[in-house]
This record gives C-alpha cells, sequence and structure tokens, in this order.
C-alpha cells in the first residue's frame, strides 16, 4: 500500500533548475514512467522519491505521511540502479539476501525469500558466483531480485534496461511487465525510450527540462499529445511536424496544402502521425513531393518527403516500389492532423 | 609462437630479462652483503687488511673458531637489550598505522563523497604539510613538548607521526574512494543501511586492498623513520632505527658496529615477510563486477 504524492516539489542547484514545479499523484499499485530526454529531470525526481537528493521546494507524501526529511532507509523503497550497483565482494546470494540483512529481518526467513526472488528473475543457478562473473543481463536481474526480495511499499528503477542489448533489452521489458504485475506495488520507471514507457506504463508522465509537458496513459500520449515536443518524442516514428502559414483555413507549405482547417491565421505547426495518412493517386493528395528516401521495414516501407527542413514519413504498404526522386502524393485527410501553435508548441483546438 | 612478430620479440625478451637480473643483483647486493657480513666479526667486514676477509670470514674462524659466529646479535639482543627497541618500534608503528588509517578511511571517505569545494582545499593543504621536510614539524614540536614534559615518551612520537603520516593516507585513500563509485553507496543506503552502515558494510569490503596498500605505507614511514624518534624519544624508550645509530656510536663514545649490523638485519626481515604476506592483498580492480561494463 504505497499512494505517492509530490506537491510542488522543485530542486535547484544555485540557479539551475533539475525539476521545476513538479504535481502529482501516484496511485497504489500503479505502474508509472517517467519519460523525457537526458536532463530532463526525471532521474532527480526519482532520488528525490528515493531520497538521495534533497528537496528544494515542496512536499513528498507517501500515504499522506510527508517523508522529505527521512533518510533514504526509512522510505521503504527499494531501487535498481542504471548501473546496477552490485556488491562486488558478494555472491549472488549475498547480495540479494543484503537488504534483509541490514534491515534485521528474522534470519530465518532469509533464505526463503531469497530463492523466491531470485526464482522469479531465473537466476537459481548463478546464486553462488560473483557479480563480476556474470553477464550485464544476469547482473541486471541480480539487482532486481534485491529490490524485490523484501517487498518494499515502492519500486523504484532508474532507466534498467538502458545497459543491454536490443534483444535482451525486449524479453527483460516483457519480465518486468510481468514482475510487476505479480507483485503490484507502486513503481516509478525512469526512462528515455518512448517504447518502454509505451509498454510498461499504466501512466506516463513525459518531462522537458525539468518541466512536466502531460501525463497522460500511454493511448492518451499517443492520441493527444498535449504540445509539439511531447508529440515529436512519442511514437516510432515520432509524428510528422511540418511548419507553415495559415490563412483562411488553409495550411499552406513547401509542397503542402491542407483545407478546411479550424485555425486562426498565421503561423502553425501541423503534425500527423505515418501511419494514419496514406498514399493518394499522383497529384490528387495534400502533400506531393519528390521521395527523399524510402525504407523497408519488412511489415511496411517508409516512404519520407522533405517539407521545409521537416523529414515528413507515410507508412505504405510492404509491396511498394519507387525509386528516389519520383514524385509522391500523400492524403492527409484533416481528422488525422494535430495542431500545435507555431510558437510554443502547444496544443490547439478540441 | 613462431610468428615473425614473435620471433623478433625473442631478442627484446632476452634483453629486457638480463636487464631485469643485473638490477636485481644490483639492488639487492648490499642486503646480500650486509646479511652474511652480520654473521662475521668486524676486523673481516670492516677489514683494513683485504676486502675478502668479509667474503670467507678470516678473522671470525681466528677469533671465534668459526667462519661464522652469532656475536653480533647476541651483542644487540642480549648485552644491549634491543628487543626494547623492537617493541618500542612495535607499539611505535602498530597505533601510527592504526590512527592513521582509521581517520584517513574516515577523512578520505567524507572528502570523497563530499561535493563541496573545500574538499579541494583541505586536500591541497595536506599535499603542503605532506611535501615539508619531517624535521621541520619536529623543530617545532620541540619547545612545547619539553614545556609540558611530554618529551621522551612513546604516544608523543606517535602524535607526531600520525601528524606527518595522515595527509599521505588521507590523499591515497581520498583517490581510493573516488574509484569507488557512488551509486554502491546509493544502493545500500536504498537497501537500509545508515551512512555509516554503508560505509562499515559495502565500501569498506571493497576498499580493502586499498587499506591494506596505504596501511602498508603508514607503516614503512612510521617503522624506518629516524628524524622523529631520534629527536623525541629518550634513550630507555628507543625504537629500533634510532637504536641502530646509537650502536654506531658518537663522537663521544665509541660503539659497536657489529651490533649495529645485527640490529640492521633483524631490522630488515619483518619487512620482507609483511611485503611477502600482503602483497596478494595489493591488487587492482577492486570493484570488478559492481557496475555495468
Amino acid at each position: 500500500m504505497a499512494q505517492i504524492e509530490l506537491r510542488n516539489v522543485s530542486k535547484r542547484w544555485g540557479s539551475f533548475v533539475g525539476v521545476d514545479d513538479f504535481n502529482l499523484t501516484i496511485a497504489d499499485k500503479e505502474f508509472l514512467v517517467l519519460l523525457g530526454p537526458s536532463g530532463c529531470g526525471k532521474t532527480t525526481t526519482m532520488r528525490m522519491i528515493a531520497g538521495l537528493e534533497d528537496v528544494t521546494d515542496g512536499d513528498i507524501l507517501v500515504d499522506g505521511k510527508r517523508v522529505n526529511d527521512l533518510e533514504p532507509k526509512d522510505r521503504d523503497v527499494s531501487m535498481v540502479f542504471q548501473s546496477y550497483a552490485l556488491y562486488p565482494n558478494m555472491n549472488v546470494y549475498e547480495n540479494i539476501r543484503f537488504p534483509l540483512k541490514v534491515r534485521g529481518i528474522d534470519p530465518k526467513t532469509h533464505d526463503e525469500k531469497v530463492r523466491r526472488a531470485s526464482r522469479m528473475v531465473e537466476l537459481d543457478d548463478f546464486l553462488h558466483r560473483k557479480p563480476a562473473e556474470l553477464s550485464g543481463g544476469q547482473r541486471q536481474r541480480v539487482a532486481l531480485a534485491r529490490a524485490i526480495v523484501r517487498e518494499p511499499n515502492v519500486f523504484l528503477m532508474d532507466e534498467p534496461l538502458s545497459n543491454l542489448d536490443a534483444k535482451l533489452r525486449v524479453s527483460t521489458r516483457a519480465q518486468i511487465k510481468n514482475l510487476s504485475h505479480e507483485l503490484a506495488v507502486t513503481t516509478i520507471y525512469v526512462t528515455h525510450d518512448q517504447i518502454e514507457a509505451m509498454t510498461l506504463a499504466d501512466r506516463v508522465v513525459v518531462m522537458k527540462g525539468g518541466v512536466v509537458q502531460q501525463v497522460g496513459s500511454p493511448t492518451e500520449i499517443y492520441d493527444r499529445p498535449a504540445n509539439a515536443f511531447v508529440a515529436s518524442f512519442i511514437g516510432s516514428p515520432a509524428m510528422n511536424l511540418m511548419e507553415g502559414q495559415v490563412s483562411g483555413g488553409v495550411f499552406s507549405a513547401a509542397h503542402v496544402e491542407i483545407r478546411g482547417l479550424n485555425a486562426p491565421d498565421g503561423p502553425l505547426t501541423l503534425g500527423f502521425r505515418a501511419e494514419d495518412a496514406a498514399l493518394a493517386p499522383q497529384g490528387s493528395g495534400q502533400i506531393t513531393a519528390p521521395i527523399y528516401t524510402l525504407e523497408l521495414l519488412g511489415d511496411a516501407t517508409m516512404i519520407s518527403v522533405r517539407v521545409g527542413d521537416a523529414l515528413v514519413s507515410v507508412k505504405a504498404d510492404k509491396s511498394y516500389r519507387a525509386e528516389i526522386g519520383d514524385m509522391v502524393s500523400f492524403s492527409i485527410p484533416n481528422e488525422i492532423c494535430h495542431l500545435f501553435n507555431a510558437k510554443d508548441g502547444a496544443r490547439l483546438g478540441d | 609462437m613462431s610468428s615473425p612478430a614473435n620471433r623478433s620479440s625473442r631478442s627484446v625478451v632476452l634483453i629486457s630479462s638480463a636487464f631485469v637480473l643485473v638490477w636485481v643483483v644490483i639492488a639487492s647486493f648490499p642486503f646480500i652483503w650486509t646479511l652474511w657480513g652480520s654473521f662475521k666479526v668486524q676486523a673481516d667486514f670492516f677489514s683494513k687488511a683485504d676486502w675478502r676477509y668479509a667474503l670467507w670470514g678470516t678473522r671470525t674462524l681466528i677469533e671465534t673458531g668459526g667462519t661464522f659466529t652469532g656475536a653480533g646479535y647476541e651483542g644487540a639482543w642480549i648485552q644491549e637489550e634491543f628487543w626494547r627497541a623492537a617493541i618500542n618500534t612495535m607499539i611505535v608503528v602498530f597505533f601510527t598505522v592504526v590512527i592513521s588509517l582509521t581517520l584517513g578511511t574516515l577523512g578520505g571517505y567524507a572528502l570523497a563523497r563530499s561535493g563541496h569545494k573545500y574538499a579541494f582545499w583541505l586536500l591541497m593543504i595536506a599535499l603542503i604539510f605532506r611535501a615539508m621536510p619531517h624535521i621541520t614539524l619536529v623543530s617545532g614540536y620541540l619547545l612545547p613538548f619539553f614545556e609540558w614534559n611530554l618529551w621522551g615518551h612513546l604516544p608523543t612520537s606517535i602524535i607526531v607521526l600520525v601528524a606527518i603520516n595522515q595527509p599521505f593516507t588521507l590523499w591515497m585513500l581520498h583517490s581510493f574512494f573516488l574509484n569507488i563509485p557512488k551509486d554502491l553507496d546509493e544502493s545500500a543506503k536504498v537497501d537500509g543501511c545508515t551512512q555509516f552502515q554503508a560505509f562499515r558494510h559495502v565500501i569498506i569490503p571493497v576498499m580493502w586492498p586499498g587499506v591494506i596498500t596505504t596501511g602498508l605505507f603508514s607503516f614503512l614511514l612510521a617503522y624506518n623513520d629516524f628524524a622523529v624518534t631520534s629527536m623525541l624519544l629518550s634513550e630507555e624508550n628507543r625504537t629500533m632505527v634510532p637504536a641502530i645509530a646509537g650502536f654506531l656510536g658518537s663522537t663521544l663514545e665509541e660503539g659497536n658496529v657489529m651490533f649495529a649490523v645485527a640490529a640492521v638485519v633483524s631490522a630488515t626481515a619483518p619487512l620482507f615477510v609483511l611485503v611477502m604476506f600482503f602483497q596478494r592483498q595489493i591488487v587492482s580492480g577492486l570493484t570488478a563486477g559492481a557496475v555495468k561494463g
């Protein structure tokens, strides 16, 4: 049972603002992902919750109790570090057991708890090994086991997958998802990888420059990004964003003309997702431009054209064939268009 | 093994092996010579007639009836009670090492984990004190020690040796601690340790080789010290090194050179044992496996 509340939480180092006025309530058993580019304050936010970083302003509450001044050990959190931070002088068994030992938990229960944790992350065969004798993925699982062994109230993970290779990352991601389902513990997960955020999260917090950009379920964030930054950060590929001018409801940029938009005259950033748009018969779509590049993805073909400085991609059938430089037309119906203020990137309309 | 690159390097291996061999012989010769000579009489080891007497023990045979004699050791250890000096050395060295390691690990850890600027300046000041000749400290201490009637006691010289030693241990341990990732401390803290428990249960076990290495260096400094112990200790409290100097005599009294030679060998032997014993501990790669990579 742990509901975490952050009230006006800020972190400053001198004049540098790490996290600015963070407000959020994390429900019990929720899987929350903090997402953003490096330096956006997501790790700092997590470290403040863990108690490893002092809070400059604001309050952190766990189950309604203010924990600002508590030591990390008294907050009943456990954490998986990006670097794993295993104790090199202890073997896997002792590493996993360490939290039980220092917290003075009844020694009779240790063996059972350690074995259950190690079974959950499939480490049974490695218990006697030292961390130096393990692969990256195995070390990562030791760190996971050490974090779950004493069944904490809050589970913090700081980019736990970033040091694994691509294939291992996918399988460990699945393992974490399954684990969090089984443990049903409030989890805060920091990552810069939007796919991890989409796949794991109940809710995602997108951050940039210490400021929260949007909070929402993965679907909300994907379907209705709150601003151009979120739109450009979420999705693979990210949303196409084009700069242009609106006059009389018509958005125009180089090679682009989209009519019937409900937007005021002036500059505008227009976005749409690659999979929402479609090919149109030559010359009849809203975008008609020479092909800049073609990428075969296996299940589809990505066709990219240049609009001003931006690269605009559209997903087409995998059987689509053309040459670079050939003219192509895309149909961009109004329903798929996301409109953003050209100045501050905020979402417009609806 | 027989690739051209390997074959051409064989001569390099030969030359470098020969060089190392010559170097080892030159470096160890004084020790071997002293060890050999310590079982002779003075007329052999410091022979005016023929230096080869020291090799064959010509005079030793005439004086004692054998080519080897333990007379130097007997004189030093029994007659001159060199064992007192040995015990004093043990006391001084033990406390110097323990105190400077205790303060050094705590201080080095604090400085390594402190984000403040003054940590750097403290280390700078430590370096300056380390660079000063030991004797400058001693001369400054002499007057107050006489005034307060502290001169001549073992604890007094222990304090001064710690003072001389501390900047060095602080520096060395500080740089060892810097090599230990901060994540380890933080992980321990989240796992349920207080700052001190993290230090005690997680950092120190990882640091052990660094502590041993630093301890060995401060051991050697205290063990070999002459400037402090000869100035600050009364005759009955003397440690081994000033005692050996005492055997050599002064302008006023004649010493017994062979006692000094035997005492030198006695004082050197434990060092070999010590270094041999701890060489396994003095290794790098302390934190292998702690963090990624």
